[in-house]
């Protein structure tokens, strides 16, 4: 039974990786229909980099990824730290509030969003929708850090305290270090999550707002071209890159969660120690 | 960090700044492929104004956009329904003709069409007509009415395009009836045609339909004339458009200036901008569409895009067509068919 | 601030500094999601013009045209496909899990890692390869060609759209259980196979009770999203069944009646509350069966 399924498994990797060799295969292809091949070429690449408004809108995406993201993580780790470093009345209840963008189907959320943001009497525009994919990634990192700073030692900064340090060095020398990999993995996991997105997007995006999936949803809408093969290729190469510049090891800890600390606890101390020498 | 940098975003964002002087930028939303880069890019190097150009794919999408408030456009491109709902709330303002020049370009039938009377708030663009799209080859004969739409023998062939007032063209069309009825009895008896003809249908579709006709995936469908369509008839002699004998429908896309546009005198220079013939022409030669301006006709560089019916339809067959209006109090008749008919 | 080393702290700064760490995210979570969430309720009991905005007053009637037989078919395809898809991914992701864990370490992290790249693609390319490789001339259709199979284009169908859902949901699916299922001890199952237990008998009362957690997260992860999903509809459906999440849309723009748009969206968010209801009753259960 065991082997039949190990090869159901093998299958499932295959299936899941079909289409993405087929973007990267069909980003080289010279004819322009998707369904026949007509020999390697490069065209479609030279068509996404004249391409000026889809650039423009990857462009867009970027800052609109980077800044939600950065954002997202700030504050999820302020709350993260809020919600487990302290005992708070009712935590369960905050916890709860925190997670309630995740539960909210994103179509209403959109439309929430755009309601309130027209009743408020805000324009719509980039910092809308950087806004708008704030809040949906708001949950996930609050939750990934929240799984990282309770699976550390609560005496070590108590500890570091103790000996010396100053709140921001707590910071900087022992929680920072301490959760990096795991604010990395919330940064990341909250851009894609922001550059992939599209209902968000198209609710809350105003002038010079268009985000690269709200361009590729209404290009595929009408008239399909092969040099969406070539942005998706890029993508992909993109994703691999990252994941191997954070490392296998990483990304495992962060699509699991694994509470394997960074440190032990003697380079902790002697990193306190040393704040206290400079003090 | 990331606070200041977004507030520093927002300083950029949103229109000009005109105090009813000199504005240095214009804000156009507009539908995809129809304001092409080479023109906004001739204004620009004319007047100095820097144009932001967004592109919308739907008419409800814009209005919702507009609806919200703040939305900081200044000209918008609605069809001609859009145009009656965006007056009905106001969100469009009137154009003061003095300040224009070259309405009398226009074509006769958008000079005081019935959506607009006088073309009080809105300038027509380019046109096109809803009807049929197939191929000879798939069909194996000439197609003249919607009536072929409901014809067993082409079951699993025929797509319907995915739009409630659009499948109404041909649900009341097709029974006689008139395709801007807002009668419930009228809409019932459309209702239940559609209901009867999906069994029939491939699929509803309003975005790759050409492409499924052309290679005869699919034998027939209900169509927008436009830039896609008039591409596939140009390029595949079996594949052709017509207007049925029971109308179809006319089409208009215009300009109009958001009641609260922030950059008002940009957009009256954008306004003599599109009325120029060398300047309407455009339209046609680079995003094969029909335009409205009708002293455009001698800029047009290619003579086969004016005999292209899916570009400019014959006008013979013009005469049973209308413009496809808003239902207003009836639309929850339609919406309600239109639902029935999606769940069925 | 400095300390002598056993010095008390004052225990009212520690809830102080709580409630300031706290502020910024629960701040946002008001606004940016409570508060508007609301502003739809309030106005799933509004009236609406006839350009279909809201105008006040109150009233029950579009809760009321929901109780419909066409709304309630369609809520009940929509539930339907989410359920199927969840089947599919909570099945298949159970399977690569236990196929997972049961690899060295180093092939684990290999293993997660190929699964994030397709987990990560943007999720507009990869529906995309979906339309090219199920479609006319496309190696699909050509692969049965070789059998003398003519197939229609599988694009658009519900065929497509049930696949491309099942392939963006599979990895979710398997992330959670892997996480639960990665604390099994493995002698357990050696002592199973050990005392008889066949492959059945070892995954029903063993490890799948103990996966449990990582199961249900995957069901949360998998069919409360695939109820609102409406891009891969529209991009690969054919638009002849009608979904909730195109619904939703088509109402709040082509039928231009935001209150009952607000009232549609307000029935899918309780039937999300109910599902996660449902699955914190089911771990409570489990809590108390294990105790």
């Amino acid at each position: 039974m065991d082997r039949a399924l190990g090869w159901v498994t093998k299958l499932v990797f295959v299936f899941l990786y079909i289409p993405i060799v087929a973007v990267v295969v069909y980003s080289f292809n010279a004819s322009a229909s998707t369904s026949n091949w007509g020999g390697v070429s490069l065209h479609w690449y030279g068509e996404l980099f004249s391409d000026g408004p889809l650039l423009e809108t990857l462009r867009t995406s970027l800052i609109i990824g980077v800044l939600a993201a950065g954002l997202s993580t700030v504050i999820g780790f302020l709350s993260a730290l809020g919600l487990t470093r302290y005992r708070v009345k009712g935590r369960m209840f905050f916890i709860g509030v925190v997670v309630l963008p995740l539960i909210i189907p994103e179509i209403v959320l959109g439309v929430a969003l755009l309601t309130i943001f027209g009743t408020a009497g805000i324009k719509l525009s980039i910092v809308t929708v950087i806004l708008g994919h704030m809040i949906v990634t708001l949950p996930l990192t609050t939750l990934i850090l929240m799984g990282s700073l309770a699976s550390l030692d609560s005496t070590l900064p108590e500890a570091a305290a103790d000996l010396g340090c100053t709140p921001w060095q707590n910071f900087t020398r022992v929680l920072f270090p301490l959760t990096r990999s795991a604010m990395l993995a919330a940064f990341l996991l909250s851009f894609t999550t922001s550059f992939s997105n599209i209902v968000i997007s198209t609710f809350t995006s105003g002038i010079g707002g268009t985000t690269m999936p709200l361009r590729v949803y209404s290009l595929l809408k009408t008239g399909i071209t092969p040099e969406i093969n070539a942005l998706g290729s890029l993508l992909i190469l993109f994703t691999v890159v990252i994941i191997f510049l954070v490392g296998l090891r990483q990304m495992r800890r962060i699509v699991i969660g694994a509470e394997e600390p960074d440190m032990s606890t003697t380079a902790i101390s002697t990193q306190t120690t040393k704040g206290k020498a400079s003090l | 960090m990331a606070a200041a940098a977004a507030l520093a975003l927002t300083g950029c964002a949103g229109g000009g700044d005109s105090t009813g002087g000199d504005s240095t930028s214009l804000n156009i939303y507009a539908w995809a492929g129809e304001v092409s880069d080479s023109m906004v890019k001739e204004f620009e190097e004319e007047t100095g104004i820097s144009v932001t150009l967004d592109t919308f794919d739907s008419n409800e999408t814009m209005i919702a956009k507009l609806a919200s408030g703040g939305s900081g456009y200044d000209i918008v491109q609605p069809s001609q329904y859009a145009v009656q709902l965006l007056i009905g709330q106001q969100l469009i303002q009137e154009i003061d003709h003095d300040q224009v020049d070259g309405m009398d370009n226009l074509m006769e039938k958008f000079r005081d069409p019935s959506f607009d009377p006088g073309n009080k708030y809105s300038i027509p663009w380019v046109w096109g007509t809803t009807g049929l799209l197939y191929n000879e080859a798939c069909t194996g004969e000439e197609i003249t009415s919607w009536k072929s739409m409901f014809d067993e023998k082409y079951k699993g062939k025929i797509y319907m395009l995915d739009n409630m007032l659009a499948a109404y063209i041909v649900g009341l069309q097709v029974n006689g009836l008139s395709a801007t009825s807002t009668s419930e009895e009228d809409l019932e008896i459309a209702t239940q045609t559609l209901i009867d003809q999906k069994a029939l249908l491939a699929g509803y579709n309003s975005t790759n339909y050409y492409e499924l006709v052309a290679s005869g995936d699919a034998c027939m469908a209900e169509a927008w004339g436009g830039s896609s369509v008039a591409q596939a008839v140009a390029d595949n002699p079996d594949v052709k458009y017509v207007l049925p004998e029971e109308g179809g429908s006319l089409w208009t896309d215009s300009f109009a200036i958001a009641a609260d546009a922030p950059n008002a005198d940009a957009a009256y220079k954008w306004l003599n901008f599109i009325l120029r013939p060398e300047v309407a022409a455009a339209a046609t030669n680079n995003d094969l569409m029909a335009t409205a301006n009708a002293a455009a006709a001698e800029f047009i560089t290619d003579e086969e895009l004016l005999n292209n019916p899916a570009i400019f339809a014959p006008e013979e067959q013009l005469e049973n067509s209308e413009f496809i209006v808003d239902p207003g109090e009836a639309m929850r008749f339609y919406q309600d068919g239109w639902t029935r008919v999606k769940a069925s | 601030m400095r300390t002598q080393a056993g010095a008390r702290r004052p225990v009212r700064r520690i809830n102080v500094s709580a409630w300031l760490l706290l502020t910024p995210g629960l701040l946002s979570v008001l606004l940016l999601a409570i508060v508007p969430v609301m502003l739809v309720a309030r106005n799933s009991f509004a009236e609406s013009d006839v350009y279909g905005a809201v105008i006040g007053g109150f009233t029950l009637e579009h809760y009321v045209t929901l109780t419909d037989t066409v709304y309630a078919k369609t809520i009940g395809y929509s539930l339907g496909m989410a359920t199927i898809t969840t089947v599919f991914c909570l099945t298949l992701g159970y399977i690569v899990s236990n196929y997972i864990v049961a690899q060295t370490p180093q092939r684990q992290s290999l293993l997660l890692l190929l699964l994030i790249v397709p987990f990560w693609t943007d999720f507009l390319v990869r529906t995309f390869a979906w339309i090219t490789l199920l479609g006319r001339g496309g190696p699909l259709l050509s692969f049965f060609n070789l059998f003398g199979l003519d197939l229609d284009s599988l694009v658009p169908s519900q065929t497509a759209v049930m696949l491309a859902l099942i392939y963006a949901f599979l990895p979710t699916a398997v992330f959670p259980i892997y996480a639960s299922m990665r604390g099994i001890d493995p002698s357990l199952r050696e002592a199973a196979t050990d005392l008889g237990a066949g492959w059945w008998q070892t995954h029903g009362r063993v490890i799948a009770p103990i996966s449990l957690p990582g199961i249900i997260g995957a069901v949360l992860l998998t069919f409360v999203p695939t109820l609102g999903v409406f891009v891969i509809p529209v991009l690969l459906g054919g638009g002849k069944e009608l979904l909730v999440g195109n619904l939703i849309v088509t109402l709040y723009t082509e039928f231009r009646n935001q209150p009952m748009g607000a009232a549609l969206s307000m029935v899918v968010f309780a039937l999300m509350l109910i599902s996660l209801a449902i699955a914190a009753l089911l771990l409570q259960l489990r809590k108390r069966r294990v105790a």
